[in-house]
């Protein structure tokens, strides 16, 4: 999952690789750092997200070389929208989002489709667990239906990161393919920083 | 569910097609032009899949549009049909073949003799005297057995065809309520009304 | 294709140049798309995506989309709602895509085919204005369209939209889908809930109306078809195509138009 504060951005997957009922791998990240303003998050096919964020890396190195400058988040942003789309016909089984830092220093989150249907929005669950996750998030942070739903939410990063661990550990009571360790990284201007926070194993 | 009718009279060929555009269940349009002019006096009507009709007439209109410039003189009634015909019976060998049936309708602007094709999706081409494609032929085709004859003058014509689109409009379970009617002889082509 | 520049060291200031023009015409060339080494890659893809097959990999569809031409311009409004399956991926999807400030394409579909293939046509626009030194018509635009979705036809790509703008020839209007249909008209509605919204919209519909009542028209068509589909809802945009451009008239949710109409009088029938 990722969401967005007014100054910064959290990144946040469980580490549990597991294959139907068993348990493949307790420590198998699927968040992957791009460049210090912006960190991928990937589910669903561990393979093709490992080589699907191999390949953004790639891409990304021929731009800084071409170009002289890392590429912001909004670029990578319609990279890799225009990357799963060109395996149209042959999806990478992934499901990804990505956080960052965008031009005008604000938190920014991108959601994708497996064919690379981009959507810039303030938080975003992906993955095993999305439908588990997205209406806590909704409530939490989007205030969908609630009295207070037309006052904006001032998020801090205190009360992001207590959402973000409470968010999995729920995720965890309820969906065998979550658990084991979440590894949480937050985007400021200044830097990644990344947190790992323990889950249940069983 | 797309309806097209031909019948050639004296000096001329009368032709009509159904104006309906239709996705699943939804009638998108009901004044849909589904005819190409070749040139001056041929006429192309088609009825078939979405997409493959339109670009296969297109394809087909330029190309014998560029015949008749490189040439100097148009393409005769006969020589398109029979053009059309070897590029879907190459198109059916491919591996997307195009699903379009087809009415070529024309007139010799020299002798005033006219011709009406017959064309379905497979390529087979059929020279006849009145045609009809789609659904149509289940209700029209006995219509047309039973008054036409060769020496039809266009409002003996126009009588036939009131008849079978009357019969349409009564038994078949399609409202297409409008036709597009046209009457190719040696002058060109032109657009006319039934009544 | 083998290099030999290195034969002819006089001409090897030109290498980069050519390296360089090779890599604009790439720019400009059509896009190609990886096709899977199967027997059958179309029957390999309704596998993996087809909703019969445990929605293995799932691509967003289902929505409401309509534009009408009127006296004062063209009318577009959607509502914004994804769903894969019976999940509600998105609420605030913009099924209006934006090609340039005179063109404007509605999304109906598979999301991402329509955005990419929109996209793709601004592209394309824009390159065709650089070259003609004038703004494409809106029926070239939506011809280009066609064609391109034309060449993947049977390959599964899923797409309903209507390309609305302004041109030489005034208001333009064109529905073009995944088969390759092309059709010009005055109305159209495009999505699972399309029938919902014709019925509102066929009775309701008047050519002399004022903006304020063809705003009011085409978002009612959108809520009630939200009403009925369960595939569409969320927020229903509403633009307006005039002949300097688009602009935007309204963002509304679904909800503030539920209770806005529910204390209204129904509308007299004689």
């Amino acid at each position: 999952m990722a969401l967005a504060g007014e100054d910064f951005c959290i990144v946040a997957a469980d580490t549990r690789q597991s294959d139907g009922y068993h348990i493949n791998c307790r420590y198998a990240p699927k968040a992957h750092q791009l460049s210090d303003k912006t960190v991928i998050g990937t589910s669903g096919f561990y393979a093709d997200g490992l080589n699907f964020v191999k390949k953004i890396k790639q891409r990304m190195e021929w731009y800084f070389h071409q170009h002289d400058k890392t590429m912001s988040t909004t670029a990578i942003a319609q990279l890799i929208s225009i990357m799963l789309y060109q395996k149209r016909f042959f999806p990478y089984y992934v499901f990804c989002v990505i956080g960052g830092i965008d031009e005008n220093g604000k938190g920014c989150v991108y959601s994708y489709d497996s064919v690379g249907n981009a959507e810039r929005v303030q938080y975003q669950a992906a993955g095993s667990g999305n439908e588990l996750l997205q209406p806590f998030l909704d409530s939490q942070i989007g205030l969908k239906n609630r009295s207070n739903e037309n006052e904006t939410l001032n998020l801090t990063e205190e009360m992001a990161i207590k959402i973000v661990k409470d968010a999995f550990s729920s995720v965890t009571e309820r969906d065998i393919h979550t658990g084991d360790c979440v590894e949480i990284y937050i985007i400021r201007k200044d830097g990644v920083e990344c947190q790992k926070y323990p889950l249940k194993r069983d | 569910m797309e309806v097209l009718l031909g019948i050639q009279g004296k000096d001329f060929v009368l032709v009509a097609s159904d104006a309906l555009a239709i996705t699943s269940i939804v009638a998108m349009k009901r004044n849909h032009n589904k005819t190409r002019k070749l040139n001056d006096n041929v006429l192309l009507m088609f009825s078939g899949e979405g997409g493959d009709s339109v670009q296969f007439c297109e394809f087909i209109q330029r190309n014998v549009q560029l015949n008749g410039i490189r040439r100097g003189y148009p393409l005769s009634t006969k020589a398109a049909a029979n053009f059309t015909r070897v590029e879907l019976a190459e198109s059916l060998r491919s591996r997307h073949p195009y699903q379009v049936n087809l009415l070529i309708a024309g007139c010799d602007p020299d002798t005033g003799v006219p011709e009406l094709y017959w064309m379905d999706y497979l390529a087979s081409l059929k020279k006849l005297p009145f045609a009809v494609q789609g659904y149509g032929q289940y209700f029209c085709n006995s219509t047309m057995d039973r008054y036409y004859r060769p020496d039809m003058n266009l409002e003996e014509a126009k009588a036939l065809m009131k008849k079978c689109i009357n019969e349409l409009k009564v038994r078949f379970i399609i409202n297409f309520s409008d036709f597009v009617f046209q009457v190719v002889d040696k002058d060109g082509i032109k657009e006319i009304k039934l009544e | 294709m083998i290099n030999l520049d290195f034969l002819n060291p006089a001409e090897n200031n030109n290498v980069l140049e050519q390296e360089e023009a090779n890599e604009y015409m790439e720019n400009l060339s059509v896009p190609t798309f990886e096709i899977p080494l199967v027997h059958n890659p179309v029957e390999f893809l309704k596998h993996q995506t087809h909703a019969a097959e445990q929605c293995r990999l799932s691509i967003v569809h289902g929505t409401t989309t309509l534009a009408f031409k009127f006296k004062h311009g063209v009318i577009v409004c959607v509502d914004s709602r994804a769903t894969s399956g019976t999940y509600i991926a998105s609420q605030t999807v913009k099924k209006v895509i934006e090609i340039n400030p005179y063109l404007l394409g509605t999304m109906a579909g598979g999301a991402a085919d329509c955005s990419y293939w929109e996209r793709e046509l601004g592209r394309r626009c824009r390159l065709y204005e650089l070259r003609n030194k004038e703004r494409i018509s809106v029926a070239a635009a939506s011809k280009l369209l066609c064609n391109m979705v034309y060449a993947y036809k049977g390959m599964g790509l899923s797409m309903g939209t209507m390309v609305c703008g302004w041109d030489k020839k005034g208001p333009g209007l064109y529905y073009v889908d995944n088969d390759g249909t092309r059709l010009e008209g005055d109305l159209f509605s495009v999505g699972s809930g399309s029938t919902f919204a014709y019925g509102i919209l066929d009775s309701g519909f008047k050519y002399d109306m004022t903006p304020e009542e063809a705003y009011d028209l085409g978002r009612r068509a959108i809520y009630h078809a939200t009403f009925r589909d369960s595939a569409s809802g969320g927020i229903v945009s509403c633009y307006h195509v005039k002949q300097d451009g688009w602009t935007l008239i309204s963002r509304t949710n679904v909800k503030e138009l539920h209770y806005k109409y529910q204390d209204e009088p129904k509308a007299p029938l004689v």
